[in-house]
């Protein structure tokens, strides 16, 4: 039995050193990017795309690559950009930079791609720059940190609102409602500590007094304690700035409390998991985002509105579930993707594309208009921000 | 004698042959990834020095790596301190770190051991996001110039590859050497017993605190050539995940080898990448494979313990048996 | 910035709260050490599966006493085939190798976890629902008291069980040394899976209580497991009522290091307490010898 057993295990660690071998061979072998298989159609554009499907980020990753998915059907299905079909390559960054470094220079080197969207992480993005510089390919990002286009790169664009914009947004709505003693709380992850930096320079300009600045590490599960001192601050309003899980503990915590002060946040915080997490604790919470989570917000006449609904009734069409704000980003930098690729003339190079993405105007995505240029890669304002607040577990306009 | 020249020699002829890999691969991709196995090559026979062959434990490798990797990465960045220089000044340091670790952990043991080293690689991971100043925090440190020595500076990701694989196969030499000398025997002899090698002579204490400075020193060592061969660090690459891969990487390789560890972290860092590594292989096999890396990994580490385990105590039974001569 | 009594008490209430958990998780640590001299790697993990199968339950359309039940009898369950499958096979090859093996082990959990159950956070509803409760100005969440008398009463059982069942004598007796337990007689293989055993029930509970508070996601278990080890040091391990009043002093530490510097360095309180107590008192604030399993 226990033989046997040894022969198993042996067969085991043998199977995975062959696997290395086998690797080995592989690279000598595997030298340019397997050419496309025949088609009718004229050759398919390639296009890459650098999730995290697993790791910290998983949860934002996975509905990116939906919404893509989803985009990259519906364009085939009608044809394809100027009769090329899209052809989408993901690779999974498992939220660490070095794998997104290594992904983004296997899209370039294999797959040839035209661009490359991604990352999900605003580390993940910067890791992958010395690739994409070197080589040449536009870069359209799904990360939110400020550092992505204020170090400005001519290849390297961003699709959601980033906190220099949202920030000052924000701190003027808690402003304007009278709210002027606030208490920050962020976390020491990189999405808080960009935000909490944007805070504090930003309070003054905005006629608001950071009274109390409390921090928590992502992964926390408790934030009694820091809340305890907020509370001993007695702020107006309450700001917290993350992008993870923990945003629920905070609004539980405060109700635990009996801290009755107006929670506000950022776009991070536009996630169903946090209602569902928060509970009661939810109500009455503001955070500023785009217009996807309730595009009526746009009007609905308008332009922006079509496209938002259509893009969230076909999301909830095929997965059963509405798309959340992280989706909206991935739709958006697809579709940027896409339009500068149909204005691009005659064979589709990344330097082309690039010319064609920065021209990018007046482009109506989900997160808002998008116009770039030569010196704003964000290509957003704050008009397309709006307040939400939750009401009865649901996320409903606070101000217009 | 003749059959230690005929080993020689062959070993001559592998290591040739591992060094023009790099030359004969064009995908610049792959070049990348065989970087990533020469750098682990690299932490990973450090770790068997420590552990294979002295019987050390640590959880804390992947903190030295990032010492390594954001001290040489700060030093020519930021300080504009040669790239040469800037290498053997981290790799010092992350000695220095290893022997500072080292020193209150004598009286440590087993997996007491390995739970301070484990403190020491979280507490670590929070210096590396909390020192903005010298890490960049989350958001990570990027521009990290390129090796270079005087005006020649190594950028093609093949001079990068070879460079790698030239220094972790310096190293793994250099650590065959030692298995073999009188710390070696040392080393071994602590292993194997400890009051033992303390009654024949050998300072215990010492030899513990040099052996984990070297490892130390190793895994720096590959965390700075990391640092410039990518060009981008970040925590997440320093975390404890990292540790426990490269511990499970010397325990599946077996004690007293270096050969075993070597395989099984090659594999370890080649299996996320079967995708690209394998020309033929569908992407739905290739993501499956990613996916399941930590199941792989997981079981691989069971299995093989119990395997092993079973083994030896059959051949125990046996002996046993044979001694009380026995018939069953 | 002054600080009301109120207040303080209510850092000392969140430092109970979390003090508990802890020494919910220390309690298993300690129990697989006084059993098997080896330290379980894979304890964060039956925090982790607590947690999120009564979430899987609940999602499923069980009641949210039985879900958590399910919940710690499945933990229970993986405790002892941890046990029985993985260790008890390979006890040959002595204390470290069993270490990695329960490394391994928690590897195949949590990602097993993430395969069944996402990689998305879960939330768990109360288990009463109810205003918080004001004690000396502090506020107390009703599920905060369940998490509290669950963890005493956990602590109860386990005492009753310890000093004065036959159960617990065997476990004592193999604490001290397996080989005299089995010569009066002692089943040692079935205390060292039952130990495993109460191991996962004591991290799941730990896990399903406190996830109404917390939330939960297939990732929560290492960090909890660094924590509860810490504990389970700072009390001596294998000692259960050191295990008990480390967790507690660990939670109030880190209540205490938030109220005084920051929330960043939370984390690294329970860090430092790990290396220093390794380093200089291995036997715990409260132990009074380390038992020769090295």
């Amino acid at each position: 039995m226990s033989r046997s057993g040894a022969r198993w295990g042996a067969a085991l660690v043998v199977a995975a050193l062959l696997a290395g071998a086998v690797a080995g061979c592989g690279a000598k072998e595997g030298g340019g990017s397997d050419a496309g298989s025949g088609t009718t159609q004229k050759e398919p554009y390639r296009v890459g795309v650098v999730v995290s499907l697993t790791g910290t980020y998983a949860g934002l990753g996975i509905p990116e690559k939906k919404a893509i998915e989803l985009q990259r059907d519906a364009i085939n299905a009608n044809g394809g950009v100027n009769g090329h079909p899209i052809e989408v390559i993901f690779e999974d960054d498992a939220t660490d930079p070095a794998k997104a470094a290594a992904a983004a220079s296997k899209l370039i080197e294999q797959d040839g791609v035209l661009a490359i969207i991604g990352a999900t992480g605003t580390a993940q993005t910067m890791a992958m720059r010395a690739e994409v510089q070197r080589a040449g390919v536009p870069q359209v990002s799904m990360a939110g940190g400020s550092v992505i286009t204020d170090q400005l790169d001519p290849l390297v664009f961003q699709t959601p609102w980033p906190n220099r914009i949202v920030v000052p947004f924000v701190l003027k709505a808690m402003a304007r409602k009278g709210l002027t003693k606030v208490a920050v709380i962020s976390d020491s992850g990189g999405y808080g500590k960009d935000g909490h930096a944007i805070i504090v320079k930003e309070a003054p300009a905005a006629g608001v007094t950071i009274v109390a600045d409390e921090t928590f590490n992502p992964g926390d599960t408790d934030m009694s304690s820091q809340l305890t001192k907020i509370r001993a601050a007695k702020p107006d309003a309450v700001l917290m700035w993350n992008a993870g899980k923990e945003a629920a503990l905070i609004a539980k915590g405060m109700k635990q409390l009996g801290m009755t002060q107006p929670l506000f946040g950022g776009p991070g915080n536009g996630r169903k998991e946090f209602i569902q997490g928060a509970g009661d604790g939810a109500e009455g919470f503001r955070f500023a985002a785009g217009k996807i989570l309730v595009p009526s917000a746009y009007g609905t006449d308008t332009e922006a509105y079509k496209v938002a609904t259509e893009f969230i009734d076909s999301y909830t069409a095929k997965y059963g579930e509405s798309p959340d704000i992280f989706a909206g980003h991935a739709y958006d930098a697809f579709l940027i993707v896409v339009d500068a690729l149909k204005r691009i003339e005659g064979d589709a190079t990344p330097a082309k594309l690039r010319d064609a993405i920065e021209q990018t105007k007046g482009l109506v995505g989900v997160g808002g208009t998008f116009t770039y240029s030569p010196q704003d890669h964000n290509g957003l304002t704050e008009s397309e921000l709006v307040l939400y607040r939750v009401e009865n577990g649901a996320w409903v306009l606070d101000e217009q | 004698m003749n059959a230690f020249r005929v080993r020689q020699w062959f070993g001559v002829i592998v290591a040739m042959a591992m060094l023009a890999v790099p030359l004969v691969v064009t995908d610049r991709y792959v070049l990348k990834v065989l970087t990533f196995v020469g750098v682990n090559a690299i932490v990973v026979v450090g770790l068997a020095l420590l552990f294979g062959f002295a019987g050390q434990v640590s959880l804390g490798h992947a903190a030295f790596f990032g010492v390594g990797a954001y001290a040489s990465a700060f030093l020519t960045g930021t300080l504009g301190v040669p790239w040469l220089g800037a290498v053997a000044l981290a790799v010092v340091l992350a000695c220095v770190v290893g022997w500072a670790v080292a020193v209150p952990s004598l009286r440590l043991k087993g997996h007491y051991l390995a739970m301070a080293t484990l403190g020491f690689n979280e507490i670590m991971s929070v210096v590396f996001v909390e020192a903005r100043a010298v890490t960049g925090g989350n958001d990570g440190l990027g521009n990290i110039p390129f090796p270079s020595i005087g005006p020649l500076e190594l950028r093609s990701p093949t001079a990068l590859c070879v460079l790698v694989w030239a220094v972790a196969l310096a190293v793994a030499l250099a650590a065959r050497n030692i298995t073999l000398s009188r710390p070696g025997r040392a080393m071994r002899a602590l292993h194997a017993t400890e009051p033992g090698a303390l009654a024949v002579g050998i300072d215990v204490a010492a030899v513990k605190v040099r052996v984990f400075a070297l490892s130390a020193g190793l895994a720096g060592l590959a965390g700075a050539l990391y640092a410039h061969a990518v060009g981008f660090i970040s925590p997440s690459s320093f975390g404890l995940d990292f540790s426990i891969l490269l511990m499970a990487a010397v325990v599946l390789g077996g004690r007293e080898s270096l050969l075993g560890p070597l395989a099984a972290m090659t594999a370890f860092t080649l299996l996320p990448y079967s995708g690209a590594l394998l020309p033929g292989i569908p992407r739905a096999v290739a993501e499956t494979i990613q996916d399941w890396v930590p199941d792989l990994v997981g079981l691989t580490v069971v299995l093989t313990l119990i395997v092993r385990a079973r083994g030896a105590s059959l051949r125990f039974a046996t002996r046993k048996q044979a001694e009380a001569g026995e018939d069953s | 910035m002054s600080m009301s009594s109120a207040d303080v008490l209510q850092f000392v209430a969140s430092g109970l709260q979390n003090g508990a958990i802890y020494a919910l998780m220390a309690l298993g640590f300690t129990l697989v050490f006084a059993s098997t001299g080896i330290i379980n790697f894979a304890q964060g993990e039956f925090f982790m599966l607590g947690g999120m199968l009564a979430a899987a339950g609940m999602a499923a359309g069980v009641p949210l006493g039985v879900s958590v039940l399910a919940a710690v009898a499945a933990t229970t369950l993986v405790g002892c085939l941890v046990e029985r499958l993985a260790l008890r096979p390979a006890r040959s090859a002595g204390g470290l190798a069993l270490v990695i093996i329960t490394i391994g082990c928690s590897m195949l959990i949590k990602s097993g976890a993430r395969h069944l159950f996402g990689p998305d956070e879960r939330a768990l509803p109360a288990f009463t629902a109810g205003e918080p409760l004001s004690v000396g100005g502090a506020l107390i969440e009703p599920q905060a008291v369940w998490v509290l008398v669950l963890a005493l009463a956990a602590a109860v059982g386990l005492t009753v069980l310890y000093r004065w069942t036959k159960m617990g004598l065997a476990m004592r007796a193999c604490s001290i040394s397996h080989d005299a337990a089995r010569i009066v007689g002692v089943d040692t293989a079935r205390v060292v899976m039952l130990s495993f055993g109460l191991a996962g029930a004591l991290g799941a509970l730990a896990g399903a209580v406190v996830a109404p508070i917390t939330q939960t996601a297939y990732d929560v278990g290492a960090r909890m497991g660094l924590k509860g080890f810490a504990a389970a040091l700072l009390g001596g391990l294998g000692d259960p009522v050191g295990a008990i009043v480390g967790g507690f002093v660990l939670g109030l530490l880190e209540s205490g290091a938030v109220a005084v510097v920051s929330g960043t360095y939370k984390d690294a309180v329970a860090l430092v307490v790990l290396l220093v107590v390794l380093v200089l008192r291995p036997q715990g604030i409260l132990g009074r010898h380390l038992g020769e399993k090295l």
